[in-house]
């Protein structure tokens, strides 16, 4: 092991260790890093400076039965959360998360978060879609915030703690590989990770006991979206071709009120404060299909609704093709005060100017459900059961599951902060106990010949358009509504692409801050991910939370009340998908809550 | 391989603290305490000189050599002179830090006005105390003629 | 009841939405070949409603991939894409190119003051040593069960400064730290002066002390370049100019 110390340099590789390595610089990696950090010799390896992070985009709040202003309490918060999953959520863990809420706030305010407050000076707050007191009765105002830049406050605050504590940053290292090794019982346990330090284009291995990802979603699989150009699944990519599971992936999450044309997020704070979603007659559309909280329903069932609306013929605009998202009734004074950005938004995208007119919204692909499979503890499975030692994974790129089959909005803030800090916290139990695990021959040599590969593409086929051609095909084929159809056409479109995507052309050959080479790599996780969504969406005939089967139209709780599981078993670029994907099951948990009709 | 990295003047390396005196705060303050001084003695000094009684016509030498013989005036004067004298050189001070890339220049330019400050607010200050209309020995047709016939 | 032709009527011609030619002259570098910067044209199509942004995606996606610059959530919210477009410091993706004048070439290049690494990416790191310097997190010693509690005109009192994404625009549009790039900046002041001014904050002496330096708050000029770059609108140099007073004041 000498020969790869910390700190050398073997053949043009830099070398290093740490206890423990979080691969991620959001919410999630860094509330680890904040809980890891005193412990551990610990570092966080993020593919941008952290305050880029997409945390930051966040807007409405961070849920918390703290009842500072009126009647609330946990066990409320997690029926909420399993309904709103469609009791596809274990439920073990959604009591965990809206236990563990309340501590999770404080520390937050501890730490510095600047929230609103309310008039006697305690954390104000507000209402959000699918937050009920006493299971379902009228909205409960459970959302803690900060105007509407509650992801922006949380992402500043964590970062100025990490300053505080002193953590290790390595900034724009772009981890590529998880080099596992055989833990000697069959199973496999990580050694560390390797990077590509974009600066240079050198390389940099990473020796870890423990190794936490928390690299977020990968929206960019489609075309409209509220995720940033950066959220490319990286993470959720390099576990997958390690063989692990990945659950639930079909689950992906639509966000109702995403500028039209353009998916920028307007956050449902705005109908939580009073916003009124319209379609083109002005109707208040939510009140026939939702009576009880009307706007306010979950995401997923807001956003069928108004692809709905404009289906059947009642959209606005010139082509019918979007609804509106009203708040000309509110006080402007109100507006400036609790949603100063997205009003913003409005003004510098669309130039429209929402005191007085009605802002264009549709839909926009917003958040992954599923993930990387782990247990309450943030530890990752390689199957049903199984426990990978020293592995963890966080945020928005696991799947514990807290979400089901749909996230309730805040609840994801929450998610990052309560998960984080678990997997913080274990990581760090273990490595007081854990050998080091002794690094194979030239762990990078996979991520050498991945880069150089990438980097020597001189084809014909523009990574650019393979990647529109596959946002333009997921948006159309495996967006709200789904068929059997629709999946077909978009897997074989994923199919085609791939084989292009071996002919792609890279014209940047240096080696500092080469982001074509990067977005070609990008790409590469965006097919594999894009594929096992689709994969899985077509092996589940049911409709549940944001899965919408036109073709198989209610939820079947005998067939599928249970989490998918994909794995992959064979040559990726195999046509058939059935070739190198085997889905499994696994059950739900279920505590308190048994099934029910979903209501709202 | 070609690196020229377009940097920034020096390095990023912030000197340690020191303990000594704060001159960029005295600076700073001296720049707003003298300019709000100086306002007030040059308004009053263009008021007396040329709007006052026979406004620009009274100004000859006797008029300068009659307000240098009181007292106020004296420092009236001697004020002015230094205030404005280290306001400006300190602003100057700002522009040549700004625009002067290299240190050495930096440094030339800086002495030069140090230099030029403190000859002149040397003189400046001799002038104001020590003028004499009337220089006893002087040869009489160099003489102002309000000066008593020696 | 109506004939076909009134069934299917033309599209109105003022549904194609017009595109328009831009040139936008960007200053390229590339380390591992360039001795200096130099200015290259790019010809792009784009509509009123683009962004600079979506000009620069483009030129990279469709004409020459080695174009290098940062971006991430593309609508202003994480501060990667702070440029200097058309000589004033902004983020590409909040500046519309209609709000400029297309009749002339947009100009692009890295913000200043800062190591430029290539064509639009400068070294940050000193930005961000210059952050952590001045104790950018809440010092405070008591360890309250709940909440600490603050009322609404104390969060008030520090709002604006809350909003800082830290994207060095303006920083990078200071004269004084142009000059050899020593001054804290902007930036770094007003993340001070969101603790410092923050009630439930213990260590605003310590932030005061660490800015009442050679090259802390006296060498700003107010000059007002960082109020204009700033793109969350945050009023810098009145922020500036509190963190002066407190000095003075010995307290916030």
């Amino acid at each position: 092991m000498t020969e790869y110390a910390d700190g050398s340099v073997v053949d043009g590789v830099h070398y290093h260790q740490f206890d423990i390595v979080i691969v991620g610089a959001g919410g999630a990696g860094m509330r680890a890093a904040i809980e890891a950090g005193p412990k551990a010799n610990t570092a966080v390896i993020s593919k941008l400076y952290p305050t880029r992070s997409h945390t930051g985009a966040a807007q409405g709040g961070m849920a918390a039965a703290l009842a500072n202003v009126e009647e609330d309490n946990w066990e409320w918060h997690t029926f909420d959360t399993v309904k709103g999953g469609d009791y596809l959520v274990d439920q073990d863990a959604a009591e965990v998360l809206a236990k563990e809420a309340i501590d999770a706030i404080y520390d937050l305010e501890n730490m510095g978060l600047p929230f609103n407050r309310t008039p006697d000076g305690k954390i104000d707050q507000r209402r959000f879609g699918g937050h009920t007191r006493d299971h379902g009765k009228a909205p409960v105002r459970r959302a803690c915030y900060a105007a509407d830049r509650t992801g922006h406050m949380i992402l500043q605050t964590l970062y100025q703690n990490c300053v505080k504590f002193g953590i290790n940053f390595f900034n724009e290292y772009y981890v590529l590989d998880l080099v596992m090794v055989s833990d000697g019982f069959g199973g496999q346990k990580p050694a560390g990770v390797v990077a590509f330090e974009l600066a240079t284009g050198d390389i940099h291995v990473f020796q870890a006991k423990a190794v936490i990802f928390a690299t977020g979603g990968f929206g960019k699989i489609y075309k409209t979206t509220s995720n940033a150009h950066t959220l490319t699944g990286d993470g959720v990519g390099i576990v997958w071709r390690k063989g692990l599971p990945l659950e639930d992936m079909e689950f992906y999450q639509f966000h109702p009120t995403g500028l039209a044309g353009l998916g920028i997020l307007l956050s449902e704070a705005a109908r939580g404060e009073g916003a009124i979603l319209r379609n083109s007659e002005g109707e208040r559309f939510m009140e026939r299909y939702a009576p009880t909280i009307k706007d306010l329903a979950p995401r997923d069932i807001v956003a069928r609704c108004m692809a709905l609306e404009i289906r059947e013929g009642r959209g606005a605009g010139p082509h019918k093709d979007y609804v509106y998202l009203d708040i000309t009734h509110l006080d402007p004074a109100v507006i400036d005060a609790k949603l100063p950005d997205i009003t913003e938004f409005a003004r510098t995208y669309l130039g429209v100017e929402p005191y007085t007119e009605p802002v264009p919204v549709l839909p926009t692909a917003h958040y992954a459900m599923g993930g990387i499979p782990t247990n309450i503890q943030a530890e990752v499975l390689s199957d049903n059961t199984t426990v990978v030692p020293g592995l963890y994974a966080a945020g928005e790129c696991a799947c514990v599951s807290v979400h089901g089959s749909n996230r309730l909005g805040t609840n994801s803030l929450l998610d990052i902060n309560v998960f984080g800090k678990r997997a913080g916290n274990s990581a760090a139990e273990y490595v007081k106990t854990a050998e080091w695990v002794e690094l194979p021959e030239d762990p990078a040599a996979g991520v050498r010949t991945l880069v150089e590969n990438a980097r020597n593409s001189n084809g014909t086929e523009r990574i650019a358009i393979i990647r529109r051609e596959l946002q333009e095909s997921m948006d159309r084929n495996a967006q709200v509504f789904r068929t059997e159809e629709s999946l077909t056409e978009v897997t074989e479109v994923i199919h085609n692409l791939r084989e292009r995507y071996k002919n792609i052309l890279v014209q940047d050959k240096g080696k500092r801050f080469n982001t074509d080479l990067l977005e070609a790599i990008e790409l590469g996780f965006l097919l594999d991910l894009a594929e096992v969504v689709v994969y899985s969406a077509r092996n589940r005939k049911e409709s549940r939370g944001a899965h919408m089967r036109e073709d198989f139209p209610t939820r079947d709780d005998v067939n599928h009340m249970q989490h998918t599981m994909a794995y992959l078993s064979g040559d990726p670029m195999s046509a058939d998908a059935g070739d190198h994907i085997r889905l499994d099951w696994k059950p739900v948990v279920v505590t308190r809550y048994q099934p029910m009709e979903r209501k709202y | 391989m070609a690196t020229t990295i377009e940097a920034p003047r020096s390095p990023y390396s912030r000197a340690p603290r020191s303990r000594g005196i704060n001159w960029e705060k005295w600076g700073w303050m001296y720049m707003r305490a003298s300019g709000l001084v100086l306002v007030v003695l040059i308004f009053g000094h263009l008021i007396v000189n040329l709007v006052l009684g026979d406004g620009i016509k009274a100004i000859d030498f006797a008029f300068v050599g009659g307000k240098w013989s009181n007292p106020f005036w004296q420092v009236w004067d001697c004020l002015m002179l230094w205030l404005a004298m280290i306001h400006g050189a300190n602003g100057m001070r700002t522009l040549v830090n700004d625009y002067a890339s290299h240190r050495t220049t930096r440094g030339i330019l800086k002495g030069a006005l140090l230099f030029s400050v403190i000859v002149l607010i040397t003189l400046g200050t001799l002038v104001i105390f020590t003028f004499d209309p009337c220089p006893a020995g002087a040869p009489a047709d160099l003489l102002a003629s309000f000066c008593p016939a020696s | 009841m109506s004939t076909a032709t009134l069934d299917s009527p033309p599209a109105p011609a003022d549904d194609v939405i017009p595109t328009f030619t831009v040139t936008l002259i960007i200053r390229r570098f590339n380390p591992d070949t360039d001795d200096e910067p130099t200015w290259q044209d790019f010809d792009v199509e784009m509509y009123p409603t683009d962004r600079v942004l979506d000009a620069l995606h483009k030129i990279k996606w469709e004409q020459d991939g080695s174009l290098t610059f940062r971006r991430s959530c593309a609508h202003g919210i994480c501060g990667s894409d702070a440029m200097r477009i058309n000589g004033r410091n902004r983020l590409a993706c909040k500046t519309l190119i209609k709000d400029l004048d297309i009749t002339k070439p947009i100009y692009v290049e890295a913000i200043k003051g800062l190591p430029l690494e290539k064509d639009l990416v400068v070294d940050m790191e000193p930005f961000f040593a210059s952050f952590r310097e001045v104790q950018p997190f809440l010092i405070a010693s008591s360890k309250p069960e709940k909440e600490r509690i603050q009322s609404v005109a104390e969060r008030a009192r520090f709002d604006d400064t809350t909003k800082c994404i830290l994207c060095a625009a303006c920083t990078s549009s200071c004269p004084v730290f142009w000059t050899d790039g020593q001054y804290f900046g902007p930036a770094a002041i007003v993340n001070a002066h969101r603790f410092i001014f923050d009630s439930r904050d213990e260590g605003a002496n310590v932030r005061l002390d660490i800015l009442n330096d050679k090259e802390g708050v006296w060498r700003c000029r107010t000059t007002f370049n960082c109020s204009e770059a700033c793109p969350r609108g945050i009023q810098v140099t009145q922020a500036i100019a509190e963190v002066k007073q407190a000095i003075m004041r010995g307290k916030p």
